[in-house]
């Protein structure tokens, strides 16, 4: 009976692994196996063939984009992105932690960026850090902020910062919706019990409110870094990775070599050093948190 | 519960004492009103700019000082839009593809998500629940060219029907896992009633267990609408020909074209969000739901 009861289960699964296999699985490896290749689209006359490490020592030596510089570039973007994300999403699930009249709606009208594209909100960005008919510029101007335009995506030292703003803008409704599940789940009398105690908001805080939701916190950190370590789309709406290379990250560099060259072989090589890198990071994941809950048990 | 309540009222004295902490709950809610404030401007702000932008005039997009409501308030970046570009070409391909495709992925992982929740082995679930995960973690641009390839050489890269398999394909694994936890919540022992009140197990999965699940289902249907609503770079590399570019490609196609103005590419953007935030406003309490029980606790 058992025995026949997942043979039933193993069958729901055949459709979904079937497709699965056909789509992902398949291409994947088939895509491990073109980084290999020469494979260049740009170069019809030149055959399809195996060149060893070739696209790996293009990409590692490639004098237009620094690689080292797109390393710490895709770094800064992750962590720099993910500490505003948090810090602003948390304080936004506070705010919204207690009951107030049009809660429904406010959030509502605060989460929406969640449900747009990144690339949709590249464009509307970049058209609002425009150089000259920029709503960003003329904001500062008024404020007597700065005197003279600025060109926030044109300035290498400044368009790492504007792309950046940009995803804290996107992912912070993201995190104030996990961490305010998190925040509801935390029992009243917690909190009462703290007031009792005299402890401050700040206390309460960092004593019983992170503590009480670090699951939700790394986990939801965790997946989001593996998120935007993948999300090409704000940059290449905004900058493509320019100026000079200032903000190309990994995954604006693989597209790159993807739609704008045609370079299929280096495309894919980028991918895999991709792939490599969030695998370790996953495994360290699984072995640290792993560790942890058979410490507890 | 008692005993808490008691706790409360013995604490209510000492909270009310006197003009000091009456200054600081009034600091305190001010605060939070300025800080609600600027969480609603600044998610606000682009909306309304490029709202106003779509609203206004070729030459007036392009003149200082800058004008924060049109003074010339006009359609003609829609129009443009509809009868110059053929938008309306491009917002069907995205409505047909998004539809069929969350479909197909939800209808498969219906039956794998409720799979996921019930094998009793831990093995055989984490195994399973590993692999969906591996797919979430390699970047989609690495499947991309493979695919493109492999279409092409059968001359079925630039096809709608193609692009809906494979965004079916992309969908499958986070809906699984999605779809578990929603299973999850519900109790085994519900369909082992209806096993003896006579169903067979398609039968308990399908009259008693599914339509339990009803708004979890409406949640994954939502979630992979949205984001197969915002896919763009794999439409990119397969859509070549105009009839059958969805929005995004459209889009992304606009930037480079001559003349293209800002004011028709935030009118396209505009109505691009439309479909987006109308299914957000319906399904994102449910959505909210899937991720939190289904995609993070596990």
């Amino acid at each position: 009976m058992r025995r026949n009861y997942n043979g039933f289960l193993f069958m729901l699964m055949i459709p979904a692994f079937l497709l699965l296999a056909v789509l992902i699985f398949f291409p994947v490896v088939k895509g491990m196996v073109i980084a290999f290749q020469n494979y260049n689209l740009n170069n019809p006359l030149s055959m399809v063939h195996f060149n060893g490490l070739d696209n790996f020592k293009a990409i590692l030596f490639d004098t237009n984009f620094n690689f080292w510089q797109i390393i710490i570039n895709t770094l800064i973007w992750i962590y720099v992105s993910l500490f505003f994300q948090f810090t602003l999403g948390l304080i936004l699930a506070l705010l919204l932690r207690e009951p107030f009249r049009g809660r429904g709606i406010y959030s509502g009208l605060v989460f929406y960026p969640w449900a747009l594209s990144g690339f949709a909100i590249g464009l509307i960005w970049s058209w609002m850090f425009n150089g000259q008919f920029g709503i960003v510029n003329d904001l500062l101007q008024r404020a007597h902020l700065i005197h003279l335009n600025v060109g926030f995506l044109s300035d290498p030292k400044l368009a790492m910062i504007s792309v950046i703003i940009v995803n804290i803008w996107y992912g912070v409704p993201f995190f104030a919706i996990m961490l305010l599940a998190g925040l509801q789940s935390i029992p009243k009398e917690l909190f009462e019990a703290a007031e009792i105690d005299g402890a401050g908001s700040v206390k309460r805080l960092f004593f019983i409110i992170l503590p009480y939701i670090k699951t939700t916190i790394v986990s939801t950190v965790l997946l989001r870094t593996i998120w935007i370590m993948n999300f090409p789309e704000i940059i290449y709406a905004m900058t493509s990775g320019g100026p000079n290379n200032a903000t190309n990250i990994l995954s604006t560099q693989m597209i790159n070599k993807l739609v704008k060259f045609y370079d299929y072989g280096q495309g894919s090589a980028v991918g895999v050093i991709i792939m490599v890198i969030l695998f370790a990071f996953a495994f360290i994941y699984l072995k640290v948190s792993g560790a942890k809950e058979e410490g507890a048990a | 519960m008692s005993k808490v309540s008691y706790l409360k009222l013995d604490a209510e004295p000492k909270r009310d004492n006197g003009a000091a902490a009456r200054y600081k709950k009034a600091a305190f809610k001010g605060t939070r009103i300025i800080l609600l404030t600027f969480f609603l401007a600044g998610a606000l702000l682009p909306l309304y700019w490029v709202i106003v932008t779509s609203l206004k005039g070729g030459r007036e997009i392009y003149t200082f000082p800058i004008r924060y409501w049109p003074q010339f308030l006009t359609f003609e970046n829609y129009s443009y839009l509809f009868k110059i570009s053929n938008f309306q070409v491009y917002f069907r391909n995205s409505v047909l593809v998004s539809f069929f495709a969350s479909t197909g992925a939800l209808l498969i992982s219906m039956l794998s998500g409720y799979a996921l929740s019930r094998f009793r082995a831990k093995r055989i679930r984490m195994a399973f629940l590993l692999a969906m995960y591996f797919t979430q973690i390699i970047p989609a641009y690495m499947i991309m060219t493979p695919l493109y390839t492999f279409l092409a050489r059968l001359g079925l890269s630039d096809n709608l029907l193609s692009l809906t398999v494979i965004y079916t394909g992309m969908m499958i694994a986070f809906s699984s896992i999605m779809g578990s936890g929603f299973f999850a919540l519900i109790p085994v022992s519900m369909e082992e009633a209806a096993q003896i009140d006579g169903c067979n197990r398609i039968q308990a999965l399908f009259q008693i267990i599914i339509p339990l699940v009803l708004p979890g289902l409406a949640a994954i249907f939502s979630f992979s609408f949205v984001n197969i609503w915002n896919e763009l770079f794999l439409a990119v590399m397969l859509m070549s020909s105009d009839q059958n570019m969805t929005v995004p490609v459209a889009l992304n196609s606009f930037i480079s074209k001559a003349g293209v103005s800002w004011g028709v590419l935030s009118a396209g953007i505009v109505v691009s969000l439309l479909p987006t935030l109308v299914v957000f406003a319906v399904a994102q309490k449910y959505i909210v739901i899937g991720l939190t029980e289904g995609a993070v606790k596990e």
